[in-house]
């Protein structure tokens, strides 16, 4: 019963669409289906992920961060001159996740204050991280830090910074069996977020300050702390894709991640979660993540030119949200029809007996 | 002060008028006529966009599609140009392109009610596409020079673009205040449900905002073509953010009926300016989105904290008055109490 349950849910349809997505994919092309190719293609939409995991929490909560695209450009840009200014490259990792955490409490501190849209707020915040992350480097140069290359940090505003040690840019190439690194950190991070969310009181909360904020502090939540801790989870989130993404393509750039915004939106809605808040789930983001981001790489393997490829993931967000919504507005109107039915049925077979 | 307190364009005009006073103290040629006219310049493009995105947002929606419906929009100008196509008819099927890209938002929020923000997203996708497909992901690099005539074209020393894109913010501004239909998108903005018990046709409001949102994408887009004389892959990319930026910034409600085109015309005004500020105060344009961001955020919670005090003085001075009346209405009763007990 409950497995027939769990058939039904919009978990199973993305998994159904994952293997069907990956069955078609491999038809045409068939070397795209092998597994270690398959596994070894995450890595380069793990970033994607990552965000899209974070900024779940944050939707369920009713709010929205479009932040995290530039938090990943300023953890990548942080990393790379904390590197450079003589640090050990994991307490640059670590300097790094701990200046994008900040930057999330920053947004939470905002929305939490304030009863401006959480958009708004993190549209500031976004053109002030990615201002800061193509800036910094200048700063460094006007606070006297001294760089070790010619022409200062300045130089590498637009270059990036290349040559980071190669035990840290092996991290993402490198992998256990055929799992590579990127995909463990995304499933970490998953199951992680999975547990605070569905096994936490905090992961209530989120649920019923997404429902009714009022209701939520009327009952003793501590709503404000509970936003700043879960935009800080999300920037962490997103700071982690731009550690990863610097390990990626070997070199911290400031620019890194720009690009995700419209998917990584797309991973959390084609996932099932409310945009309006109250209801979604890790799980979901994730499968819808996989199904994204396998979809791009089926489509570039087929040939399909890199242009169309937008086109494709905004008709499928727009027309998956569109489907649900139909399905859900038919079943309520089945419902209610089978209520009418069932009622005038009753009232027909009473109708002589109350009087 | 109260007024400027209570009237966020005013506000922000203010701010904004005490930097051109202090930057034009610091570098005396920021204030000469051109460079101002220059600023106003190069702010049509986002005040156009801006407009659009008002008619939106006024209705509690949100379109961040409005950059690529421009980027679209300037590409078929473009290739209809270099097709041979006449400038006047060139100019209307940009527009007319800007309204069926519109169209189509407005198709999806209100015949399969997407949300706004999803429909956008979308959209703004597929319009990037689209135009990536018909350009072939190059630039249109050679546009014949008739376009170019539309932005040098000056009456009393002034672009004419200006004094057009003025006139329409102007006549805009007067439509909100006066026109029924108008008027239906602050009524939806602020209680759709309500709005709709009232008889207001809501679903049409939001589909005709939507469309105007990209007719004014597609107005922005020939202004953009006619100033620069070319149509680069990245027209319109990131800008749909910043139009939302500068209409929030000049006092537009997010949460809908609250605004009307001065607050876009003030708040596009301001992001411009402040980027020409940091090319006279000779900081690196790399700063231009940090310091933006940082403005916007500062300004919406200054905005926040006056509200909250306007608010707190209102219900001070409420409860006040309701001590008074209270005392009143007690105290012809205690004084006849005292006289009666004085009488016994």
């Amino acid at each position: 019963m409950i497995q027939w349950r769990w058939l039904r849910s919009w978990e199973a349809v993305l998994v159904a669409a994952l293997v069907i997505e990956l069955l078609v994919l491999g038809a045409i092309n068939p070397a795209f289906l092998s597994v270690e190719n398959l596994l070894f293609s995450t890595s380069d939409f793990a970033h994607v992920i990552l965000g899209a995991l974070g900024l779940t929490l944050v939707v369920i909560t009713a709010g929205i961060d479009i932040s995290g695209v530039s938090i990943m450009g300023l953890a990548s840009i942080v990393l790379g001159l904390s590197w450079v200014a003589g640090a050990d490259i994991w307490v640059a990792v670590a300097i790094a996740l701990a200046v994008g955490s900040l930057g999330g409490a920053f947004n939470g501190m905002l929305v939490a204050n304030t009863d401006v849209n959480p958009l708004v707020l993190t549209l500031g915040s976004m053109f002030m991280f990615a201002g800061v992350a193509t800036g910094l480097p200048g700063v460094l140069d006007l606070l006297g830090f001294k760089a070790y290359g010619a022409g200062g940090f300045a130089a590498y505003q637009y270059e990036g910074i290349t040559g980071l040690p190669k035990e840290f840019t092996a991290l993402a190439h490198g992998g256990v069996g055929w799992v590579p690194n990127p995909l463990i950190a995304v499933l970490l991070f998953a199951l992680v977020l999975s547990l605070i969310l569905h096994r936490t009181r905090f992961g209530r909360y989120l649920y019923l300050i997404g429902v009714n904020p009022n209701v939520a502090r009327y009952s003793g939540v501590p709503v404000k702390s509970v936003i700043v801790a879960v935009y800080t989870l999300s920037a962490f989130g997103a700071a982690m894709a731009g550690v990863i993404l610097t390990s990626y393509f070997t070199s911290a750039r400031s620019d890194l991640g720009s690009e995700a915004l419209l998917n990584i939106i797309t991973a959390v809605v084609l996932g099932g979660t409310d945009i309006l808040g109250g209801s979604g789930t890790v799980l979901g983001t994730l499968l819808a993540g996989l199904v994204l981001g396998f979809l791009r790489q089926g489509l570039l393997a087929l040939g399909v030119s890199n242009d169309v490829i937008p086109i494709i993931v905004g008709g499928l967000l727009v027309g998956t949200v569109a489907m649900k919504l139909g399905l859900i507005a038919f079943n309520q109107r089945r419902g209610n029809r089978r209520a009418y039915q069932l009622e005038i049925s009753e009232t027909r077979e009473g109708g002589g007996s109350p009087a | 002060m109260n007024r400027i307190v209570k009237n966020r364009e005013l506000l922000v005009l203010v701010i904004l008028g005490v930097l051109i006073v202090v930057i034009g103290a610091i570098s005396p040629n920021f204030l000469r006529p051109t460079t101002l006219i220059n600023i106003v310049n190069s702010s049509l493009f986002l005040l156009l966009i801006a407009i659009g995105e008002m008619f939106v947002i006024l209705t509690r929606g949100i379109d961040v599609s409005t950059g690529a419906m421009a980027g679209l929009a300037a590409v078929i100008l473009g290739v209809s140009l270099n097709a041979g196509v006449p400038l006047s008819i060139a100019i209307v099927l940009t527009l007319l392109t800007g309204l069926a890209a519109g169209a189509v938002n407005a198709v999806g929020v209100t015949a399969f009610r997407v949300p706004p923000i999803i429909m956008t997203l979308g959209s703004l996708g597929v319009y990037r596409g689209l135009m990536l497909l018909i350009t072939g992901g190059s630039w249109i690099e050679t546009i014949p020079h008739s376009i170019k005539s539309v932005a040098a074209f000056r009456v009393a020393g002034v672009p004419a673009l200006i004094w057009i894109s003025l006139a329409i913010a102007v006549a805009v501004a007067f439509a909100l205040k006066n026109l029924k239909q108008a008027r239906y998108l602050y009524a939806v903005g602020d209680n759709e449900e309500g709005a709709f018990l009232l008889g207001i046709p809501v679903k049409a409001t939001i589909f005709s905002a939507y469309c105007l949102s990209g007719l004014f994408a597609g107005a922005a887009a020939v202004v953009f073509v006619a100033q620069i004389g070319f149509v680069p892959m990245q027209t319109g990319s990131g800008q749909e953010l910043k139009a939302i930026a500068a209409v929030v910034l000049g006092g537009v409600s997010l949460s809908g009926g609250v605004g009307n085109s001065m607050s876009a015309v003030v708040g596009a005004l301001f992001l411009t300016a402040v980027d020409s500020m940091m090319i006279f105060l000779k900081v690196p344009g790399f700063w231009n989105n940090a310091v933006g961001g940082a403005i916007l955020l500062a300004v919406v919670f200054i905005d926040y904290r006056i509200r909250c005090a306007v608010r707190d003085q209102q219900q001070r001075a409420r409860a006040r008055e309701m001590d008074l009346s209270t005392l009143e209405k007690n105290n012809p009763a205690a004084g006849s109490a005292s006289v009666m007990g004085k009488a016994t």
